[in-house]
């Protein structure tokens, strides 16, 4: 008697247990999405169904918060999803360290971050070198040649970032 | 004599040998694996002895739901559910930055750009 009941005590935490890992749903396949997520996440149609289920959810919050977007917010996600999901993990994960890094920054710092990065833009390569930059890679010609899914009231740009094929979050 | 000595005249007995014969020996030997073959079955489930143990310590089968099983189930429920709690605040967290990347004034690349960072440390920034 005591055994069985040790047993089943032991079975119920293992139950717990892979109930509290398992992904509780299922995340929608591309042509699972609905109309309005598929026109939102259009750059990402082609790596969609690789995408992690964190991802997914990640990238289905984006498109959600995406309609109360600005005009200008709307075409500037529109022109670096794709460069962001391309990147690598680690790379997402250190562009996030130091958003948060910047963001911490003192408002009148934070307002000129903008006008910093120009004139940052403006130094000699070399000395840009010096400071630890790496040759930006010029956008491959599967980028140039996709054209935004929405259209943006400014005329599309090329994208912001050379992205690194890698998989991950 | 006490046990101590006991043991120290066995020890000089067994150091000498016994010098025993093969019908012995053979006796011996099969009285030993005898004990080991027990030892192994007892050996091998450890586990439901020493819940055996802790359940008759606790009064027995019929509180074993109130003073094990529900406790158990208890923490178990509370850390999934912190488990859970964390990563959904790690996820909107990661969400909501990521969306700040995507819509800020700033480019990806400045992001990506240690040199930018280090350029931004200066004493003079």
């Amino acid at each position: 008697m005591a055994k069985a009941a040790f047993v089943l005590t032991l079975w119920l935490c293992t139950s717990l247990s892979v109930l509290a890992a398992t992904p509780p749903k299922h995340l929608p396949t591309w042509s699972e999405l609905t109309t309005d997520q598929r026109r939102t996440l259009a750059p990402l149609a082609e790596d969609w169904d690789n995408f992690e289920p964190d991802r997914k959810r990640r990238w289905i919050g984006i498109a959600k918060r995406y309609p109360n977007m600005k005009p200008d917010e709307q075409a500037r996600v529109q022109r670096r999803m794709q460069a962001w999901a391309k990147l690598t993990p680690k790379e997402r994960d250190a562009a996030r360290a130091r958003y948060k890094k910047m963001e911490k920054l003192p408002p009148e710092k934070k307002e000129g971050l903008k006008e910093k990065w120009e004139e940052y833009n403006r130094l000699p390569e070399q000395e840009r070198r010096k400071l630890g930059s790496t040759p930006r890679k010029p956008p491959t010609t599967a980028q140039k040649a996709r054209p935004p899914a929405i259209a943006s009231p400014e005329q599309p740009a090329p994208p912001e970032v050379a992205p690194a094929p890698g998989p991950g979050r | 004599m006490n046990e101590q000595q006991i043991a120290y005249r066995i020890r000089q007995h067994l150091n000498r040998g016994l010098g025993l014969d093969a019908g012995k020996l053979a006796r011996l030997k099969a009285a030993r694996e005898q004990a080991l073959a027990r030892q192994r079955v007892q050996s091998a489930i450890p586990i439901l002895a020493w819940a055996g143990n802790v359940i008759g310590k606790s009064g027995g089968p019929s509180t074993l739901v109130p003073r094990v099983l529900l406790p158990m189930v208890v923490l178990i429920l509370g850390l999934t559910a912190v488990n859970h709690w964390r990563d959904s605040q790690l996820a909107a967290e990661l969400e909501e930055i990521d969306a700040a990347v995507l819509t800020g004034d700033l480019p990806l690349d400045a992001y990506l750009d240690k040199g930018f960072d280090a350029w931004l440390k200066r004493p003079s920034y």
